[in-house]
Order: C-alpha cells, then structure tokens, then sequence
C-alpha cells in the first residue's frame, strides 16, 4: 500500500510541472500562436529562478535553512523570478511571431537552442556557480513532510498533503484560475476567438495583436513557473536540461485538446508514464522485469506517439493556429 | 427629405482601376435601398468605404446630415452602421450568445455577466422576430440561422443602418424568404436597408429605390415599382457599342466533351454548388460560360478538370469516360487548362520562365532522359514559345515569373497550353486583370484555336468577352444551366435577365 | 546596387541574421568581461585560420557533418516539411555506425565505407515513422519527430551499454582502426574523407535538384503545391521520399562524426550530439540550397573552432551557442530586413 502512496505522490511531482507548462502553451495556441519554444522557456525561466534561491540560501544560516516555513518564501521568491524571466523570454517569441509575422516553429526553435546555451555561458563564466554549468540548491529544505491536521486524513492526506510541496496546490490554483479566465472572462472569450477567427475577432473590434501578445506572454510566465517547478520538486541541482518536458507538455496540450480539464486529465497521465520512467526500481513487479533503464525512459516518448497517432483523427486545434494574421486582407 | 446615409461623389481608385467613380449614393430612413451590378462594379467598394475598411479618395460621407470620417469598422459601429459579410465572420465553436456579445461584453470585474447578455438576447431576438437559440454552437445551426446571428450582432450594437452584401447567397429558397420578412420587419422597426445583390427578383421583391453601378459609375437611382427587371437589366449591363472581332460564328462538328447530371454538394453548407449539369462542346465551336460570380463556374471547372473529386454525374471526353481520371491523364488525353488564379495554380512564381513553360510537359520523353532533364531540348522549346507567343520578359526564358507583369504571366500559361494543342482547351477568365493590348491577343489565341479544329470552353465574368468570343453561350445561375443560346440569336440584355435569375430559357440544347 | 540586393533580398536577409547575431555574442561578451571581449570576438571571427594548415584541416572535418546535417534539414524545408528530427536520425546513424565499426571487423578495409552506409540507412528508417504517421494520421511532424529524437537517444545509449560499451569513460569504445574514415594529406593540409564525401553529396543533390524531373517534382510541390496538383504531380509519394532522404543523410552524418579516432565516443548522457541541431541554421543560413550549405556549414565550423580558441580569453565556449542560436533567431527576422532594405533603397532614391 505504501508503494501505492509513493506512487501517486511522484506521479504528482511530475504531473504538476506538466500541467502548468501546458496550460502556458493553451494560451498561446488559444490566441493563435504556435509554441515549440516551451522547453527552452523552462530552461530559462528554472535558471534565473534557481539562481535566486541559490543566491538566498548561501547567505542563510543553519537555522533559517532548516525553518521549513521560512524556506517557503525563499521557493516563492524563487517561482516569481523564473515566472518573470519566462515571460519576458517569451516576448522575443511574441515580437518575431506577431509583428515580424516569422515562421513560428523556426522562431521557437532558435529559442529552444539560445536558452540553453546562455544558461550555461552564463553559469560557467560566473564564480557562483564555481564556473560550471550547475546550480546547486538546498531542495531538501521545501519538502514539507507533513500538512497538520490535513496530513491526517485518510488516503488523500497521504497523497496531498505528505511528502508534499507547496508547488502542488499553486499548480492546482494555476489550473482553476486557467479555467475561470478561459472560459468565464471577457479577456478569455476575445483570446479565444483571435485563435478560431482573427478576422472575425477584428471585425468585432477586438485587438488581435494584443490578445497574441498577452497570449504568449502567459504562456512564458508559465513554462517559466512550470520549469521551476520541475527542477525544485524532483532535483536538487539544475543542469541545464528539463529532458524534453516542453515537449512533453506539447504533447499533454494536444492529447488534452486544448482544454484545461482535460489537460489536467492528460498531464496526470503523462506525469504516471514518467513516473514509472523515474521509479521503476521502487515497483517490486516492474524492478522483477528486469527491463533496461533506457526502456523506462523512452515509455512517455513512446506513450505519447501512440496517444497522437490514436487521437489526431479527432480533436482539432484552435482553427487559425499558425496562420499568420494579416491585418490587411479581408 | 432626410437622408440618414448620403455618400458624395465618392472616388476611390487602386492600381490600375478606379472602382468607385464619383459616385453618390443616398439613404433614406426606413427604406431598403438596393445596391445593383455586375462584378466590378464596384458595389462593395463602396460599402466598404462606409463600414469604414476603406477611405475615399474623394467625396463626403454624411450621417443624419452630419459630414463624418469613418476610418475603421469601430467607427462605423459607433455611428450605427452594421454589416452583414458574405462570408460570416462567426467563430464556428463559440455560442450564438457569444458570437453576439464579442467585442461589447457586459462584465462585471472582468467576468462576463452571461444571464444579463442572453435576457438582451432573447429580448432583441422576439422584438424583430429573428428566431435563434442563444445556447446553440455556430458550427451546429444552419446557415440561415448564422444569418440571423449577424443580423443580431448588429442590433446589439444598436445598428441603425445595416448593410446587407449578397445576402442570399449561401441560403436555400425557404430561407431567402425568411430573409426577406426579417427586412421588412426592421424597416418597420425604423431600421434603414442597403441591399447589396445582383438578384433582380429579390430586388423587385423587397427594395423600396435601386441604385445601379456599371463599371465603377454611378448610373442612376430609381423606383422599384417603377421600373421592369427588364430596364433594371439593361441598366446593369448597358448597351454599349462594342469591340468585335472578325469571326463567324462556327456550328462545330462532333462533341468532345459530354457532361450528365453533374451536382456537387457543398462540404461546409448543406447546398448544391453544382445541380444537375448538363451540356456538351463540339470539335470546332467556343461554347462561353457566362454567369455573375458565385454561381457554380469556378466549380464547375474544378470538377472537369480534376481538381476536385467528389462530384457526382458522368464526364466524358472523346470516347473516354474520365469521370474517375485523375488530372495528368485528363491533360494527357487532351485538356488543357488555363486557371483562374493565375497565380495559386497555373504558375510556380519562384520558378523561371523555361520551368513554368514545362510544367505540363515535363515528364515526357524528349523533356527527359531517365529523370535527367534535356536541357537543350527545353530551351528550343522555351525559347520558341516566348517567340511564337510574343513573351516579354527581361531576361528571356531565365526571368523569374514572379518579376513578370501579368499580362505576360498570363501569356506564358496560354503559349503553355495552346503550343500543346489540347483539342478541349478550358480557359477561365483569361484575361483578367490585363491590358487592352494582352486582351486582344489572347481573344484572337482562342478563336485561331477553335479555327484549328479544337473545341474551347470559356469561363467569363465579363459579358462583353463571352460575346466576342463565344458561339454558343450558356448562362450559369445557382449552380445550374438556365440557359443556352446561339451568340447571335441574343444580347447583353437577355444575358443579364438570365444571369440575374430573371428568366429560365429552354436548356435541352445545351 | 540596390537592384543587386533587390534579386537577393534573401542572401542579404542570410548575411544580417549572421551579422546581428555575431554582435548578440560580442554584447553579451561584453557584459561578462569587457577587458578581453574584442580580442575574443577577433579570434572567433579568425577562428579557421588560428593555426593555419592544422586548423584549417580542422575546420573542413568539423565541417562535414554540418554540412550532411544542413543538407537533412534544408532538403526537407525545400519540400515544406520542418525535419527537427535530425538529432535523433544523427544519433541512430551514430550507434550502427560504431556498432559496425566495432564489430564489423571481418569486412576489411573498407569497413568504414560500409559502416558509413549503414549509418545513413539507419537515419533512413528512422525517419519513416514520422513520415508515415503524417501520412496516414496527420500526426504533427515537428512533435513527432521531437518524440523520436528522444527515443533515438535512450535507443542509441542502451544499444551502447549493450554492444559496445566502455565502462570506464562510460561512453561507446572506440571503433577498430579499419573503421576511422581515412583522410588525404596534400602537403600540409589533411582533407578528410568525410568532408569529401559531404562534398561528393553536396554535388549529387546539386544535380538533383537542378537537372532532374525528380528535383523538380519535389520543389515544384515544396514551392507551391496548388501548382504541383494542377500539373498531376503525386505530392504524398514526394513528401515521404524527402523525409527519408533527410533521415539518411543525418544518419551519415553520424557516422562521420563517429567513425573517428581522435577520441570522440558516443557519451552515455541525456543529452542529443548538438550537430544534429546546428543543421538548422546551417540549412537557414545557406537558404535550403546545397551550395549555400556548403558554405554555411563551413561557416560554422570556422566559428566554432574560434570559440575553441576563444577560451585563452577566459570566456566559456558556449557562447558560439549563443551566437549560432542568435543567427536563428534574427533569420526568422526576414520582414525586419526587408523594411530595412527598404528604408536604405528610398533614400538612395531620394538622393536621386
């Protein structure tokens, strides 16, 4: 039973970095815009994050360290930063695609390879990082090990609320704010129809290179976040990869149909593919199969072919997306 | 009398073409106020300007007698002018309650109040009796209902003046008529109409005045009761003294290409953009198409040419069905095919002239050696026909097509086609957009054609080509075949009843 | 001149992306450690020719995969389809290629000819599954082919644990003497048999693409493929065929890369070679056309091997990276220097 437990806790830590990175491409795609460029805002957005609670942490003493209240507001100075640095990132993306009218996959593509390449110029050339490509950080110290009170209740206490970091319930504040915006505000329904119908949109007066723009800046605050996320819940060093996880993300965007119900669906099941990936060794059936570690790893790659082969026949994106946008025509 | 739209001695000119030659226009409150022409005249240039997608060169606009500056859709709604597009500008996933209220929600700290919204709905929706159900998605209602959806987005903005552009021409019978109690009831309701159409019966149906445009001029206003579909028609095409060229008019032999019963259905309206065609061309003769834009010409082609498959009926050509064929064999067999979009399908822009010249021919057997082109075979060829057909382009066959004017872009397409001398040559509109001068050639191209014994099929938009050219002409309307003439049993005149739907002739001949 | 740069709005759009993203580098250069950042920024811009022969012998072996890569991606472009797969065909045509160059050892001295080959159908088939799946279940290509990059690697990385493993440096051993792409020496210069190879390839697909009905078939569908259906062209049949001809050649790439004996081994990491990623701006730079490739990948290659040099200026090699990913970036930026070019050609105009 206790395997189950430690089943569904990792299947979180994964599913939640997963979730909020796709409900940052949603925006984007929601509005209209492609973007592959996912992985790299991650990158970029974990980098300057986890360098900021580096930076706070080496000043800090023994105590403050191992005051797991206190390490909470260092995780969320941390979350702004990268959420911050995503963001403006995504900009380069939203300027090349919108106002350039660029290809939007080579635009992304350039993005993808310059995240990481600054990350590790930058943490090489600098003493902090003692000239490697690392940060190094104290993740230890947000593991909360257990809720009071909540982490008392049956099953769900186990799952939710040991074990657990504060990342999880932002991730779930993430998607029901996701939800609520998309599909219940002003601002969701004109981001919705530049994606369908830009031309529509604008006849009805509404800005569509203002909706793409803010579209793709909430997707780089959130791949920014979701990066973050990723590297402080399973690691305790950033290494300047987030192993294909913005494509991955792509992949839940698709699988999840551009909704962010099934997105968190979708993000859960992805999050149990990888887990199985991770922690194979700790499932006495699996670990007695005696499979390569290599298999494990390739099993959401895998997973998620097959899912898009199953599903591209259904399900349409939103119908403008990647088509450039020309004021002009009519 | 008070005017609520005047628009003065409007001017509006683009490269190569004046559209809108001071024209005026007058609006009176609480009329319907059809907008009547053929293609080009420039009917929704001038709509265009008022909705505010254009500016005038010259002229004045005037609301309620105020001169105003309209410079984008937005002003235009706030000075109560509404359109209604042709094609729907409605997001096919969204609600009808959410295609109505985009772009003027009512919200509350940025949450859309959406009962307030529908109870305004359902409000507008009974007062002008325009049945809708707020609830239902765009993509799952019919287009008549999509019609009254715009019609609603527009009252919601508390339109005064709504434009109509060729309103009927997505809808069934049933509907049109629908449509056509709906205008009535808004002008009860002291709405005011424009009409843009180039249906004469619906014109007579439901117009108060008729504004008629020929060729970017205004050439006047009148009373509908006042005046027969018949003047209306001749009003729309004018009588002209036209440019004739020497020719007879031929009988032709045998037939070479035999249509039955072809229909085509519509992927995204539930219409028939093709209904039950039939008719054939003969050895020697021009048969001409004729027909207002939208009427099922373009389609038509695309299914003899192979372009499209999913139609419905029988092809044949020579002894050959080609019903199931796909295009090279078409083009083997003997079609050739001179595009509409001279630009989406008949040339490869980036490629220079020697390579668009083979485009049809390149895989035969003296164009290649085992999938290595014969480069001097081609250039003779390339060179021959930029002579023969009087091709100018600065670096002779090297030019990049895309660097050529389209006088000669167009030349290229029919020295492509005619050199391969295909006995059924399709040509349509193929002289769209040229000069005098490339227009003249190509008409003496397709007679001298015919002349040789081949048979072609022409596609015009333009009333005085058909009669140049054209033996026999057939009048398309709706998707079907209403008419079939001898050129010289007929004029503009008739030709315009029929292409407005006035009139039904006797096909069987077709 | 201006009419010059309007015929060749691209070659000037190609040469502003790479001056715009080499001044990305040297901003940034600047940032870290102005003191020594021009020095660095001169020996990045003499890279080749730091050690004359030797280098430049270099820069033309470094530049043969680059070149192959390129010529993956810009061949698929040129057909309109986004191959991001060549990581992941690269790394497939790496692993036979070392299998058969380890293990192989019974074909002789032509071992590393038929390793290479091998290399470039393992790239071949690799690449079928994404183009069968666009095919028949309209699976995105960009996604599928990211998919199977990440497959090809942890594929590749057990194939090495399995066959050819070195425990100790935990990468793949080395291949057998008969195995490393022999090279030519003229005099000072040593010329690789892979850079010819790349050469020979960039010469055949030259040919394809200008003198054969096959080219022609395959560009006519990339440029406008309303034209290529209004001439009875088969654009399906096309379009797979170029994805496996991009497959192949990223696979020979591999094997070029792999089949040496300076100590590069394939590394058991998470992490793809990067070549198969500098295809993308090889084949960006040199406009998707096999000579402009060439000179692109030879490009790289030359500033690469600067910011080899590079680090005697104490700044971290990455920073080509920067530079390359940069260029990517500004070369989707064509609108920008277009209205660039234009401002430039009015006032020409202006001053008569």
């Amino acid at each position: 039973m206790d395997n189950l437990y430690f089943l569904l806790q990792q299947m979180l830590y994964f599913a939640i970095p997963l979730l909020i990175v796709a409900l940052g491409g949603m925006f984007s795609e929601r509005s209209g815009i492609v973007n592959i460029a996912l992985e790299g805002i991650m990158l970029f957005g974990a980098f300057f994050g986890l360098l900021m609670v580096k930076y706070i942490q080496d000043m800090q003493g023994r105590e403050v360290i191992e005051n797991i209240a206190k390490q909470q507001l260092v995780l969320l100075v941390g979350l702004l930063v990268a959420s911050l640095a995503g963001g403006l990132f995504a900009l380069l993306h939203a300027y090349a695609s919108i106002n350039m009218k660029a290809n939007q996959v080579i635009s992304g593509t350039a993005l993808n390879l310059f995240a990481p390449a600054l990350s590790i110029f930058i943490a090489r050339s600098i003493p902090f990082t003692n000239y490697t490509q690392q940060v190094n950080f104290r993740g230890k110290a947000f593991l909360i090990k257990k809720v009071p009170i909540l982490g008392d209740i049956p099953f769900i206490g186990k799952i939710l609320f040991q074990q657990a970091f504060i990342t999880t319930f932002i991730g779930f504040l993430i998607l029901v704010l996701s939800y609520i915006i998309i599909y219940k505000t002003r601002f969701g329904l004109r981001l919705r129809a530049c994606g369908e119908h830009p031309q529509g949109a604008a006849s009805a007066g509404v800005s569509v290179m203002k909706m793409r723009y803010l579209g793709v800046l909430i997707s780089g605050i959130l791949a920014g976040c979701g990066g973050y996320v990723f590297i402080v819940t399973t690691s305790t060093q950033y290494n300047a990869t987030v192993s294909g996880y913005g494509f991955l993300a792509l992949a839940v965007l698709i699988f999840g149909e551009w909704k962010p119900l099934r997105i968190f669906l979708a993000s859960l099941f992805f999050g149990l593919m990888k887990t199985i990936a991770s922690a194979y060794s700790g499932i006495p059936f699996l670990a007695s199969l005696r499979l390569p570690s290599e298999f494990y790893r390739m099993i959401p790659f895998i997973a998620t072919l097959i899912v898009l082969s199953l599903s591209s026949s259904k399900g349409e994106g939103p119908r403008a997306l990647g088509e450039i946008y020309d004021a002009g025509k009519r | 009398m008070e005017y609520v739209v005047e628009m003065l001695n409007i001017t509006k000119a683009f490269p190569g073409i004046v559209a809108n030659d001071d024209v005026t226009f007058r609006l009176r409150k609480g009329e319907i106020h059809a907008l009547l022409g053929e293609n080009g005249a420039g009917k929704s240039t001038l709509m265009s300007i008022l909705f505010g997608l254009y500016q005038p060169d010259k002229g004045e606009i005037r609301i309620k007698g105020k001169p105003v500056k309209i410079k984008n859709p937005n002003d235009a709604n706030d000075y109560g002018i509404g359109m209604v597009h042709q094609h729907f500008k409605l997001i096919h996933n969204f609600t009808v309650a959410e295609n109505i209220i985009l772009g003027k929600e009512d919200t509350q700290w940025g949450f859309i109040t959406k009962q307030k919204a529908i109870e305004k709905i359902v409000e507008l929706s009974e007062f002008y009796k325009l049945k809708v159900d707020p609830h239902a998605y765009i993509k799952d209602i019919s287009v008549g209902m999509q019609q009254r959806v715009e019609i609603l987005k527009m009252l919601y903005r508390d339109a005064e003046i709504l434009i109509f552009d060729e309103p009927t021409a997505v809808l069934t019978p049933q509907e049109i008529q629908d449509l056509m109690t709906i205008m009535r009831n808004l002008v009860k309701e002291g709405k005011s109409i424009i009409l843009i159409t180039h249906k004469l019966k619906e014109i007579k149906q439901v117009a108060d005045r008729v504004t008629v445009l020929r060729k970017g001029k205004c050439i006047g206003t009148v009373d509908v009761d006042k005046t027969t579909e018949v003047e209306l028609a001749e009003m729309m095409v004018g009588r002209k003294v036209l440019f004739r060229i020497d020719k007879q008019i031929n009988e032709g032999t045998e037939n070479i290409l035999t249509v039955k019963n072809l229909s085509l259905v519509s992927k995204e309206h539930d219409r028939l953009l093709l209904n039950n065609i039939n008719f054939h061309v003969r050895k020697g003769e021009i048969v001409g198409i004729a027909g207002i834009e939208g009427n099922g010409q373009s389609e038509l082609v695309y299914c003899l040419t192979g372009l499209n498959h999913d139609y419905e009926g029988k092809i044949h050509f020579k002894d050959f069905d080609i019903t199931n064929r796909s295009i090279r064999e078409r083009t083997a067999l003997g079609i050739g095919h001179i595009p509409e979009d001279r630009h989406k399908f008949g040339l490869v822009l980036d490629y220079n002239l020697a390579e668009n010249l083979i485009l049809q021919t390149y895989y035969q057997k003296n164009f290649q050696n085992r999938g290595f082109f014969q480069f001097t075979f081609i250039r003779n060829f390339a060179e021959k026909l930029i002579q023969t057909f009087d091709i100018r382009a600065s670096r002779g066959i090297d030019t990049i097509v895309r660097s050529m004017s389209g006088g000669n872009q167009q030349k290229a397409i029919i020295a492509r086609e005619v050199s391969r001398s295909p006995e059924l040559l399709i040509a349509v509109q193929p002289t769209r957009g040229l000069d005098v001068g490339a227009i003249e050639y190509i008409h003496k191209e397709l007679i001298k054609h015919r002349d040789q014994g081949n048979a072609v099929l022409l596609v015009s938009l333009e009333l005085d080509e058909i009669m140049n050219l054209a033996d026999r002409i057939l009048v398309m309307y709706e998707g079907e075949i209403v008419a079939c003439l001898k050129t010289d049993e007929t004029d503009e005149n008739e030709l315009g009843l029929y292409m407005a739907g006035a009139k039904r002739g006797d096909i069987s001949n077709a | 001149m201006h009419k010059f740069f309007d015929k060749n709005i691209s070659l000037f759009s190609s040469i502003c992306a790479i001056i715009s993203g080499l001044i990305v580098g040297l901003i940034i250069m600047l940032f870290t450690n102005p003191s020594e950042a021009f020095s660095a920024f001169f020996t990045i811009l003499t890279g080749g020719f730091q050690e004359g022969f030797v280098s430049i012998s270099r820069m033309l072996y470094d530049a043969a995969p680059l070149i192959l890569t390129g010529l993956s991606v810009g061949f698929s472009f040129k057909t309109g389809l986004f191959n991001i797969g060549a990581p992941g065909q690269l790394i497939m045509g790496a692993i036979v290629a070392i299998i058969a160059g380890v293990h192989f050892t019974f074909l002789g001295a032509f071992q590393w000819l038929i390793a290479l080959i091998l290399a470039g159908i393992a790239g071949a088939l690799w690449a079928i599954i994404p183009g069968v799946l666009k095919a028949y279940r309209h699976v995105n290509e960009v996604v599928s082919t990211i998919m199977m990059n990440y497959i090809g690697l942890y594929l590749a990385v057990y194939l090495v644990k399995l066959v050819v493993y070195n425990r100790e440096k935990n990468e793949s051993l080395y291949v057998h003497a008969n195995a490393v792409i022999p090279s030519i020496k003229l005099g000072n210069l040593t010329i690789s048999w892979g850079f010819l190879i790349a050469l020979l390839i960039i010469v055949i697909f030259h040919i394809i693409l200008t003198r054969t009905v096959f080219g022609y078939e395959l560009k006519t569908v990339g440029f406008n493929h309303h034209a290529a259906q209004y001439a009875g062209m088969n654009a399906k049949r096309n379009i797979i065929l170029s994805l496996v001809i991009s497959g192949a050649l990223a696979g020979l790439a591999g094997g070029v890369i792999y089949l040496n004996n300076i100590g590069r081994a394939l590394e058991v990491v998470d992490v793809l070679p990067n070549e198969g990623y500098l295809g993308i701006p090889v084949a960006l730079i040199g406009l998707n056309n096999p000579i402009g490739i060439f000179f692109a990948g030879l490009f790289m290659s030359y500033i690469t091997l600067g910011g080899f040099y590079m680090q005697i200026y104490n700044f971290v090699p990455e920073i080509i990276d920067v530079i390359i990913s940069s260029i990517i970036y500004f070369s989707a930026l064509v609108m920008l220097f277009k209205a660039l070019l234009e401002k430039l050609g009015k006032r020409r105009n202006v001053h008569g």
